[in-house]
């Protein structure tokens, strides 16, 4: 067949082998992790060298469900991250939407300002909270490690709405003004229905900045508060792998759950009928 | 009590500034125009002019820097866009794509809280004034582009605005939704006046023939400033100035020089002139195409030998293109063909220039 007919696909077909094998080499080190923290989580008597575990049993599940403490840290990260990802979405909207006014100089000052938080290691920016926060009698309390997680939060969400509004089109919102519509009337009825979807997918990621903190967490609340990632990381450094595992398993739900949403919120705003 | 109307629209000595360039204020000085009630003013300028800047400056969504404007005798100059009562409609229209036909049209009394069945029933008549019925609950993306101009003109009619703008509403479009558009906004101007609410129509346009079809009057801005206005009429048949004639573009030139008695001399002949000119001054002569007779022999009274050097077809007729023979580095000429006389490229005729139809200018 002549070479120039073939469409660029097919050209392409000497690779496929490839294609798989790093298709399969990418799956097996996604699920592998999983697959062995859920084996992990039921496992009865499992020692070197054996390749599975000689019996299975639930009373990690039990116990774990059962027991306040990881309720408790379950509890408390739900409340944190669902407070920071509403919070931090109300402070970064309107700060994303003034960096997005900015021109020339003052918009890369402000952008720089937000990214920096996002940008320092979290143990360092934890320690120079810390200094603050123990000073206003925040320090080992649940105000306290919201404050801390809304930092980074509101940091990545300024960023994610000045993308947003560097696309925004001005136009509706001069028309609804013209058609009578005050300022409030204007972010009510034009500005928040046009960016549900970013609104949404910030939500997502306010969320799970909070949820997988675990350095601001410690420093901030001081071993007071108690979230998931720190008591996960308490199991496992006291060698307690199924319970560890239990709630490494426990971590992974929000934020499956969160990316499950969006694609479905993602395929109900995209398609467009004919 | 004064019996006098206060104007729809009033917009005194205003200047607004515009530009990019550091240190140079361009923009638009002493701008002075009144619109009345169910008037319809076309604003004519070249691209970059200031149109558009003038329109966003009477919605109050660009700053004025000095200036009055009053709608209906209130000052509405520190107003915000909301409490005007301008409705301001961009070039292409904006509908609110999250909501519906019905919705968006509705939008107006939505946010001035207007009973449910008020609204339905306003909605309903304004949707059947731009010739929209039963599209009620169609999505804004499913709309054509002239049902969206459509959508967004039955939104501006219930607002009832003392004052509608309308930005280049009939530019980038086909020539058939021209003619749609061009339309709907007759049937919404006409709908509102049939309820006595019509509103002052401004709208600008770099198209001197949707002035002309659209506007009861002209203003033509040049350099930032009204240069003319007058009815379609008289600016087609008077422009003011030498660059209002070159904006309409239906004018052509020849360079002249002004006699002793005033007159001024052409190629074309000798022109009587009403303006007052210093004898021996440059001048210029401004005519239409129409106004430009082709014989077929260049001995004929009046007529100026000239050579064919092109032929321009156009839908409504065409014209010839011309050198003049006696002075070959004037600009070329174009000349409608008219009744039997049709020389083809390269041949020799005559032309001549109707003494009435021609304006003089200073050079």
């Amino acid at each position: 067949m002549d070479a120039v007919a073939l469409g660029a696909a097919d050209v392409m077909t000497g690779h496929t082998g490839w294609r798989h094998l790093v298709l399969v080499a990418l799956a097996v080190s996604s699920a592998a992790p999983f697959a062995l923290l859920a084996l992990w989580s039921v496992q009865g008597e499992w020692f070197f060298p054996a390749l599975l575990p000689s019996g299975l049993t639930t009373a990690a599940w039990q116990s774990a469900l059962g027991s306040g403490t990881f309720g408790l840290a379950l509890a408390t990260s739900a409340a944190l991250a669902s407070a920071t990802s509403v919070l931090g979405c109300a402070l970064a909207l309107p700060a994303g939407r003034a960096l997005a006014r900015l021109r020339g100089w003052r918009r890369h000052v402000g952008a720089a300002a937000a990214f920096l938080p996002v940008a320092t290691p979290p143990l360092a920016l934890g320690t120079g909270l810390q200094v603050v926060l123990l000073a206003a009698g925040l320090g080992g309390t649940l105000p306290g490690v919201l404050l801390a997680h809304l930092v980074p939060a509101v940091g990545y969400l300024a960023l994610f709405f000045l993308g947003t509004f560097s696309l925004w089109d001005v136009r509706p919102e001069e028309a609804a003004r013209t058609l009578g519509a005050t300022r409030g009337q204007v972010w009510w009825r034009v500005v928040l229905p046009a960016l549900r979807r970013p609104i949404a997918e910030g939500a997502a990621v306010g969320f799970l900045v909070s949820w997988t903190q675990f350095a601001l967490t410690l420093t901030v609340g001081a071993g007071a508060v108690r979230t998931l990632p720190l008591e996960v990381l308490a199991y496992a450094r006291a060698g307690e792998d199924r319970a560890a595992a239990v709630g490494a398993l426990l971590l992974i739900v929000p934020p499956a759950a969160a990316f499950a949403a969006l694609r479905w919120a993602v395929r109900r705003t995209t398609v467009v009928p004919a | 009590m004064s019996g006098r109307v206060a104007p729809a629209l009033a917009v005194e000595r205003l200047d607004v500034l515009f530009g990019t360039t550091p240190g140079v204020n361009s923009g638009l000085r002493n701008i002075s125009v009144a619109v009345g009630g169910g008037e319809r003013l076309a604003v004519l300028g070249p691209s970059g002019v200031g149109k558009t800047t003038l329109l966003r400056a009477l919605a109050g969504l660009a700053p004025v820097a000095a200036g009055r404007i009053a709608v209906r005798g209130a000052d509405v100059t520190a107003l915000p866009p909301e409490r005007r009562d301008m409705v301001y409609l961009h070039q292409t229209p904006v509908l609110f794509e999250h909501l519906s036909v019905a919705e968006n049209v509705a939008f107006p009394l939505r946010v001035r809280r207007v009973s449910n069945d008020a609204v339905r029933e306003r909605v309903t008549a304004a949707l059947a004034a731009v010739r929209l019925p039963g599209l009620e609950h169609r999505a804004p993306h499913m709309l054509s582009g002239g049902q969206r101009h459509r959508v967004a003109l039955a939104r501006a009619l219930v607002a009832r605005p003392a004052v509608l703008l309308l930005d280049e509403p009939l530019s980038a479009l086909d020539p058939t939704l021209r003619d749609e558009v061009r339309e709907a906004i007759a049937d919404v101007h006409d709908a509102a006046d049939a309820l006595d609410h019509a509103p002052a129509l401004v709208l600008v346009t770099h198209d001197v023939d949707d002035a002309g079809l659209l506007a009861d009057r002209v203003a033509v801005l040049l350099a930032g400033r009204i240069a003319q206005l007058a009815a379609p009429a008289t600016l087609f048949a008077s422009p003011a100035t030498l660059g209002v004639a070159h904006l309409l573009g239906t004018y052509q030139t020849l360079p002249a020089l002004v006699r002793a008695d005033g007159a001024v001399d052409c190629a074309l002949g000798t022109i009587a002139s009403h303006a007052v000119l210093e004898p021996g001054a440059a001048a210029v002569v401004a005519f239409r195409r129409d106004a430009l007779t082709v014989r077929s022999v260049a001995s004929e009274p009046c007529a100026v030998a000239a050579r064919v050097v092109g032929i321009r077809h156009r839908a409504h007729g065409a014209s010839v293109v011309l050198r003049l023979e006696s002075a070959p580095g004037t600009p070329m000429l174009e000349a409608e063909l008219r009744g039997a006389v049709a020389p083809g490229v390269g041949e020799l005729c005559g032309v001549a220039l109707e003494r009435r139809a021609a304006l003089v200018f200073p050079a």
